[in-house]
């Protein structure tokens, strides 16, 4: 599912600017990440195309639909074609794995054996499979952050966005969760993943957008976190 | 099918995650029904006493000597209050007084010709309604005299009207007392589950779909809290009933057991629709401010 955002601004009251005339096209299945410094606006983006936040000027289209137009009957089933990994996870703290995944899939009203089915599988994919009957409490940051990921997948999402998913974690666990959005991608799911880890964004080349005080300052196919000769 | 299936365990869990909280609402809704219930009861058996009194009340209309009773008959019949009414012929009067006077009946030979009048025997549906009879026949030229209980007739009116505001008030009250107690519970359980909610709603659960076990909770308490003040007015009014017969057997209250079940009936489906109705109100005030775009 293909992304556009045209003149988007977005305006907090009293008058903080996140974001101001941003244009992006994001094609089906593509991977893109957003790099920016701390309030270049790189979550407002991500709340804007999972509809939490509506713009203050400009139009989003994903797929067929217009963000601005979609009414509150509809939007639950456009939120359920996107996958959402929040930046603090928002797991519920008193249910396990099994029944963090599974809430998902419940709630779009499958029946029990389907959800079961579905969430063992997801479960196993970012391996957690020995871990499934652990809450969150119990679990570290790495494999919180993957409970967060089966949880968005679950539903097979065709738009997945990921709010700083590698951070605090270790270079190794972060290594993990990035193949893991490249498999989702690979499946032909579009990915938007905003980062700050420098690392990742080099080693695993692929779009790169960067925001600065809420305005598109780059967008390179395959860019690099540093400008060459930045360094 | 599923997501109704989903909706019963989140009940239970919302029941008895906070099962103190869910004990208190049942209790209070539970003693406010009663009242509720109690004062109903109450203003009905009121009720039914004074239209028992009201059914037995007659007026007797006398006409002038030698004037039959038609055109009073005329002006009684056509007025839709009048249950029933009968006419008594000057004849059927004096075989009234003869059976009356028992041993003495001879002494009526005594006056000679029949000197007692046309009259009629008029009964109403309600004692209210006995002055606007009274008054039109008093404007006719046929009727010497009418004669009915005024000051009965005035007091029951005011028992009834009195019995039946003091009673309206009182279930207004407790009405709005027994929405506010189920209202703040859910709200309460509302706000403990937040974050569950606000997740919910960011993977795209329906609006009915997090509705459903929270509107089900307020049923339950609702339903719940009716059935517990049914018992207790069960037994509160067998307890009066037997008390009643005992020591004051002239008073007619309501031992109808139709009457007494459709009344029960009634109050337990008011508790079920206060608890929805409450909870359905703060549940959707909350799913509408949290799915309105920041």
């Amino acid at each position: 599912m293909d992304i556009r955002l045209s003149g988007v601004t977005k305006v907090f009251e009293p008058d903080i600017v996140a974001l101001e005339d941003v244009y992006l096209s994001v094609d089906s299945g593509e991977f893109l990440y957003l790099v920016g410094t701390t309030g270049s606006g790189k979550t407002t983006l991500l709340r804007l195309i999972s509809r939490e936040y509506v713009p203050t000027r400009g139009q989003i289209t994903v797929g067929e639909r217009n963000l601005r137009k979609i009414s509150s009957v509809d939007l639950p089933y456009y939120r359920r074609e996107v996958g959402v990994v929040f930046q603090d996870f928002k797991l519920l703290p008193n249910l396990n794995v099994v029944e963090n995944v599974a809430f998902v899939l419940e709630a779009m009203g499958l029946p029990p054996k389907l959800v079961e089915g579905r969430a063992n599988e997801v479960i196993d994919q970012v391996g957690l499979w020995r871990r499934r009957f652990l809450k969150p409490p119990q679990l570290s940051g790495g494999e919180q952050q993957r409970v967060a990921i089966a949880r968005a997948m679950a539903n097979s999402p065709s738009i997945f966005l990921a709010d700083e998913p590698t951070g605090n974690l270790d270079l190794r666990t972060s290594e993990e969760i990035m193949r893991l959005l490249l498999s989702i991608n690979a499946a032909g799911t579009t990915v938007l993943v905003a980062t700050h880890d420098q690392y990742l964004v080099d080693a695993y080349r692929q779009r790169l957008v960067e925001l600065h005080n809420g305005r598109l300052k780059r967008d390179e196919r395959r860019g690099r976190y540093f400008v060459d000769g930045e360094l | 099918m599923a997501s109704f299936r989903y909706a019963l365990r989140d009940t239970f869990r919302l029941l008895f995650r906070h099962w103190g909280l869910s004990l208190l609402t049942l209790l209070t809704a539970a003693s406010v029904l009663y009242i509720l219930g109690f004062t109903a009861l109450f203003a009905m058996n009121i009720r039914y006493i004074v239209s028992r009194i009201e059914g037995g009340l007659v007026i007797q209309a006398y006409m002038k000597r030698g004037v039959n009773a038609d055109e009073a008959l005329a002006t009684v019949k056509s007025s839709p209050v009048v249950t029933s009414v009968r006419v008594v012929s000057p004849e059927d009067a004096l075989e009234k007084l003869r059976a009356k006077l028992g041993n003495q009946a001879q002494a009526v030979t005594l006056l000679g010709e029949n000197p007692l009048p046309w009259s009629l025997e008029i009964q109403v549906q309600r004692a209210d309604q006995i002055t606007y009879i009274v008054r039109d026949l008093m404007v006719l030229p046929s009727v010497e005299e009418v004669l009915y209980a005024g000051k009965l007739v005035e007091r029951l009116s005011t028992i009834s009207r009195v019995s039946g505001t003091v009673s309206g008030v009182i279930l207004m009250l407790t009405l709005i007392i027994s929405m506010l107690v189920i209202f703040n519970t859910i709200r309460i359980a509302i706000y403990s589950r937040k974050e569950e909610i606000e997740v919910m709603m960011l993977i795209g659960a329906t609006k009915t779909y997090i509705s459903l076990p929270f509107v089900l909770h307020g049923m339950i308490l609702g339903a719940g809290g009716a059935l517990c003040a049914i018992l207790g007015l069960w037994s509160t009014y067998t307890s009066a009933l037997n008390a009643i017969r005992s020591t004051l057997a002239f008073l007619d209250i309501i031992n109808d057991r139709w009457i007494l079940t459709q009344f029960f009936s009634f109050l337990f489906a008011a508790g079920a629709t206060t608890g929805w109705m409450c909870s359905w109100l703060a549940v959707h005030r909350f799913t509408s401010m949290s799915l309105r775009p920041r």
